[in-house]
């Protein structure tokens, strides 16, 4: 199967899948529809409408965390492509990742250190 | 043919999961109950919330779903039955699930409701700690295998299941998939008896039935994951091969539901500190232990 079967083949599949949830959601309606009521619509805070508006700006408090995450997620993508080839290469591969990795690391312990990883 | 097959087999398999989750949670096994509340939520009404963000609140659910299937897609059932069997399927099953993330923000910030909003911004605390503990063990998988494709890391271990080569990473693994899958006791967005079911409290009727649908996909999807990176998928003596991996897969799903109604459940700020603290620490020591043992063992 050439890769752009592969992909069509998933795009179906998405497709497919939408197509379900149209026919689940016709399905509910034939069967009844909502009676328009007071109050109904809204959202579950004992029955009133909230207090505050809820489309605020939030405090990220893990921003110490999001931010070497960040640092992180980067370092996976070059990750992938060198497991693919880690045996072929042997003990290259393991020190050059290796120092690569433990600057990062060094980076995490730095980060640990000046208190990036508690909820702020 | 083999799509028609395996799509069946996951709606087996959902089936059974939520027979599972019903026995886990409630403590009854009843082969019924999944049916039957399926059928009463699609009676129910189905309401929209006042000043909702439209777009977001019905395509929340829609992409769970579509996240859960995509990643069913690259996991193998048997020799040649799979849906797709991408070069990168590791890589995409990942992609894949990082669209969980963006469907639970969504159905948390659609409604416009407190509870729902909390719950998903919870899931994006939940996700910075998982999503590390995720990636980082199946690049150990794929440095075995010498391949992303699922197929090959399947056949890598015919010698030794990978939960032998390498024990660090299958707990870690576990434990982010059922991260992904917000079972308890990390099931943050929805934390039952806390946020008034979170993310689901603003869904009703077949809204919600989807939602759920959707969570059940995702736990197999992850299961089989489990199953295919560390169980050795289809391998194992006298049975054929689908049979293999549909008792793997339904035993870890049964062994994470088990694990979890007996846990009580983790604060977001002390999961991130486990993760990054004790989780990534172990994740690379896995990765160099298995990096020195693919050197010098040549399995």
């Amino acid at each position: 199967m050439s890769e752009l079967t592969q992909y069509a083949i998933l795009l179906g599949l998405t497709l497919g899948t939408v197509g379900l949830v149209l026919s689940i959601y016709a399905l509910a309606r034939a069967i009844g529809r909502a009676r328009a009521e007071p109050a109904k619509d809204v959202p579950a805070t004992a029955g009133t409408l909230a207090r505050d508006p809820v489309w605020v700006r939030y405090h990220a408090k893990y921003y110490g965390y999001a931010l070497l995450f960040l640092a992180f997620d980067m370092e996976m993508a070059f990750m992938y492509p060198w497991a693919v080839v880690y045996r072929e290469k042997g003990l290259v591969a393991l020190l050059d990742m290796g120092v690569f990795l433990a600057i990062l690391f060094l980076g995490l312990l730095y980060g640990w250190s000046q208190g990036a990883l508690r909820r702020q | 043919m083999s799509i028609a097959v395996i799509i069946l087999a996951l709606a087996i398999g959902c089936y059974a999961v939520a027979v599972l989750e019903g026995w886990a949670v409630h403590g009854r096994l009843s082969l019924t109950r999944p049916a039957t509340s399926a059928l009463a939520l699609l009676g129910r009404e189905q309401i929209l919330p006042r000043t909702s963000d439209r777009l977001f609140f019905e395509v929340g659910p829609v992409l769970l779903l579509v996240a859960g299937l995509l990643s069913v897609a690259v996991i193998p059932l048997a020799p040649g039955l799979i849906i797709t069997d991408l070069a990168i399927g590791a890589l995409f099953l990942n992609a894949a699930l990082a669209y969980v993330l963006v469907a639970l923000i969504m159905a948390g910030w659609g409604p416009n409701g407190a509870y729902g909003m909390v719950g998903g911004w919870r899931f994006l605390g939940q996700f910075i700690a998982y999503a590390m503990l995720i990636v980082m063990p199946i690049t150990a998988v794929a440095m075995r295998a010498e391949s992303l494709s699922t197929t090959q890391i399947v056949l890598s271990q015919a010698a030794l299941w990978n939960i032998a080569y390498q024990p660090i990473g299958f707990v870690l693994f576990v434990i982010a998939a059922m991260g992904v899958a917000w079972l308890p006791p990390i099931d943050l967005p929805t934390g039952g008896g806390d946020l008034a079911g979170g993310v689901e409290a603003e869904y009703t009727g077949a809204r919600l039935a989807v939602l759920r649908l959707a969570r059940l996909v995702i736990i197999v999807a992850l299961a089989s994951a489990t199953v295919t990176f560390y169980l050795g998928g289809w391998l194992g003596p006298w049975l054929p091969g689908w049979v293999w991996t549909a008792l793997k897969t339904l035993a870890v799903a049964a062994g994470m539901l088990a694990l979890g109604s007996r846990l009580p459940r983790l604060r977001e700020a002390k999961y991130l500190e486990l993760s990054w603290k004790l989780g990534i620490t172990l994740a690379l020591a896995n990765i160099f232990l298995v990096g020195v043992i693919a050197l010098v063992v040549p399995i």
